[in-house]
């Protein structure tokens, strides 16, 4: 990176990080609640399922319209580890992420031969598999459709603002990681994947590797995700497993843009803000929600990230045009 | 004995019922390589829309099963003009294909709770005669009706696709949309038709599930998730493939239920799904719509 590139970063990046620390006071400050510090929380959380969908569908190209299934697991790992074995948290909440990470592997071992239409509808029926286990499971051992209360991290308490912060470090760590991920040799195959897979095995890129590793990723990142989120809300039903909130992750990730650090960023928040303002209409909430989806779909297929980076180009292009015209 | 013979026949009816929607399904594939997702929920359209002529507007069956079919076909027609061909003049990504569909979906399954509540509503009886009886099974006179229909379908759709020149036009232009238009098919017509076809069909399948079930606004999505999953077993984009899919899953979901457990029922299909993906991509019948990578 060169020097003129760092001043010019340093002081943006400052800045952001007192917006970040202050996002909780100033919605205390505004609202007077700590609700609105639960949904900056959520969107935390969020932004670490779909940055880890964005590794893989991103940045290697590869659909997955299941991805709540392992944000689920995630979940009821560490919740029911906990309660049934009286295990500590800061065991259990890697071990939900690690087992989602397996069963990522597990599935993409199979289906990284599968083309698109055929891994959307393998992922969409691993997540449908995995729901209506968790929905009716042998023994009721997962609550059913009940759902399984859990403890919240001890040293976090009630706090939305102590859990504010603790999520915000663990989101920077995981967006560092995936930054480093992608511009590494695994990143590269990654993308070279993404672009002609024929290519990338003519390259000596080993696809079938690459596929499974981006898979294993993403489900690490996301179950991770799920395994914060069980413990913040304190309580988790099988609902959240369904294809809806697979959906949700998507729009989240093609809204914000994909293959980028901000997209997924852009797109949690704004997703997440308008979720909230129109909960109030209830039962039209789904139709609202169709509607915005579809007119999102045919106005923005570049998601805002994109539509953003297009629009600087055509400012720098018509900039350059007029010097032109000048001389 | 007696147990098994009306397992088998209730099998063969819901099964059925999933090789109309899988019929669906495979057109699309069939005529434009796509997948749509709102097949599903055009069964239920097609199940409340069966209601609305046939029990509020109070008309004969056969004149409400034909308006049911002309307003879905119109409703196919119009999601592939208005939403899909936009989409893909625009050369977007195939995932935005998919996701809007899932959208259409949405709007379907809120706009039917919005006009019609969320209490399921029953369908009355079509026939004076509630039961028949067929080599000592007795079932419902709609179950027989629905699974005579449903081979008729594909019987009829096969030919239609195979045949006719009509049927020839779309699935040239599936294979190659620039190669046919330069042979002069109307590309852009043949693929509206068939998204109003495969709706229609699934509407059609609604409308006749409607007395059997009852009528509620996630009859649709449940049943339209095993109904790809019966494409899929027969081979996607077969005609033949799609209704011994569906046979296959409504089968193996009555017997396992019957003899087994009910519990599970439910994912089995999925199961079956993603077995048949994992090792038979291809289906039964082998069809190559599916490549390896």
């Amino acid at each position: 990176m060169n020097n003129s590139i760092l001043k010019k970063k340093v002081p943006l990046g400052i800045l952001i990080a007192v917006l970040l620390i202050a996002v909780p006071f100033l919605i205390q400050l505004v609202f007077g609640t700590e609700y609105g510090v639960m949904i900056a929380c959520i969107i935390l959380i969020y932004t670490i399922a779909v940055s880890g969908l964005d590794l893989l569908f991103g940045y290697s190209g590869q659909i997955s319209m299941g991805h709540a299934a392992f944000f689920v697991i995630g979940a009821y790992t560490s919740g029911l580890l906990n309660n049934y074995f009286n295990i500590p948290l800061w065991l259990t909440i890697p071990a939900g992420a690690l087992l989602s990470c397996g069963l990522g592997a597990l599935l993409a071992w199979p289906a990284s031969k599968l083309k698109f239409h055929f891994l959307s509808l393998a992922t969409i029926a691993f997540g449908e598999i995995v729901y209506y286990f968790l929905y009716v499971s042998p023994g009721g051992f997962t609550g059913d459709y009940l759902g399984i209360s859990v403890v919240t991290i001890p040293f976090l308490g009630g706090s939305y603002t102590r859990w504010y912060f603790f999520l915000l470090f663990f989101t920077v760590i995981a967006l560092v990681l995936k930054h480093f991920l992608v511009h590494s040799r695994t990143g590269r195959a990654f993308q070279a994947i993404r672009e002609n897979t024929h290519a990338a095995n003519g390259m000596g890129v080993n696809v079938r590797k690459n596929k499974i590793i981006a898979f294993a990723v993403s489900a690490f990142y996301t179950g991770f995700a799920g395994a914060v989120y069980v413990h913040l809300l304190r309580y988790i039903a099988p609902s959240t497993g369904q294809q809806k909130q697979s959906v949700l992750f998507l729009t989240m990730l093609l809204f914000g843009g994909t293959a980028s650090m901000v997209g997924p960023i852009i797109g949690v928040v704004i997703i997440e803000i308008l979720l909230e303002l129109i909960r109030p209409l209830q039962e039209y909430q789904m139709l609202l929600y169709g509607i915005l989806l579809l007119i999102v779909i045919v106005a923005l297929p570049g998601g805002i990230y994109g539509g953003i980076k297009d629009l600087i180009v055509s400012i720098k292009r018509k900039k350059a045009a007029k010097q032109l015209t000048k001389k | 004995m007696q147990m098994f013979l009306t397992l088998l026949v209730n099998g063969l009816i819901i099964g059925g019922i999933y090789g109309l929607i899988a019929l669906g399904y495979s057109l699309i594939y069939r005529a434009s390589g796509l997948m749509s997702f709102v097949q599903g929920d055009m069964v239920t359209v097609g199940a409340y829309l069966g209601i609305t002529f046939y029990v509020v507007l109070n008309l004969p069956i056969l004149v409400s099963l034909i308006l049911t079919f002309a307003c879905s076909f119109l409703l196919g027609m119009i999601l592939e003009k208005g939403v899909i061909r936009n989409l893909l003049k625009k050369n977007v990504m195939p995932i935005y294909v998919v996701l809007s569909t899932i959208a259409i979906s949405y709007i379907i399954q809120n706009t039917a709770q919005a006009f019609y509540g969320s209490t399921a509503q029953t369908f009355p009886q079509v026939f004076s005669k509630p039961t028949l009886t067929i080599f000592g099974i007795t079932a419902q006179t709609e179950a027989y009706v629905c699974l005579l229909l449903s081979v008729v379908m594909m019987v009829v759709l096969h030919f239609f696709m195979t045949k006719t020149r009509f049927g020839t036009a779309m699935r040239s232009s599936a294979m190659d949309p620039l190669a046919a238009e330069s042979c002069g098919i109307n590309t852009s017509l043949s693929t509206g038709i068939t998204w109003g076809l495969a709706a229609s069909i699934a509407a059609l399948a609604g409308m006749m599930l409607g007395p059997m079930y009852g009528v509620y606004t996630t009859l649709g999505s449940t049943i339209g998730r095993k109904g790809f999953a019966g494409a899929v077993v027969g081979g996607y984009g077969n005609m033949y493939g799609a209704m011994v899919g569906g046979m296959i899953l409504g089968l193996a979901e009555t017997f396992v239920s019957g003899y087994v457990d009910a519990t599970y029922r439910n994912q089995l299909a999925y199961i079956i799904l993603i077995l048949f993906l994992f090792i038979k991509p291809t289906g039964i019948f082998n069809e190559k719509a599916i490549q390896d990578v």
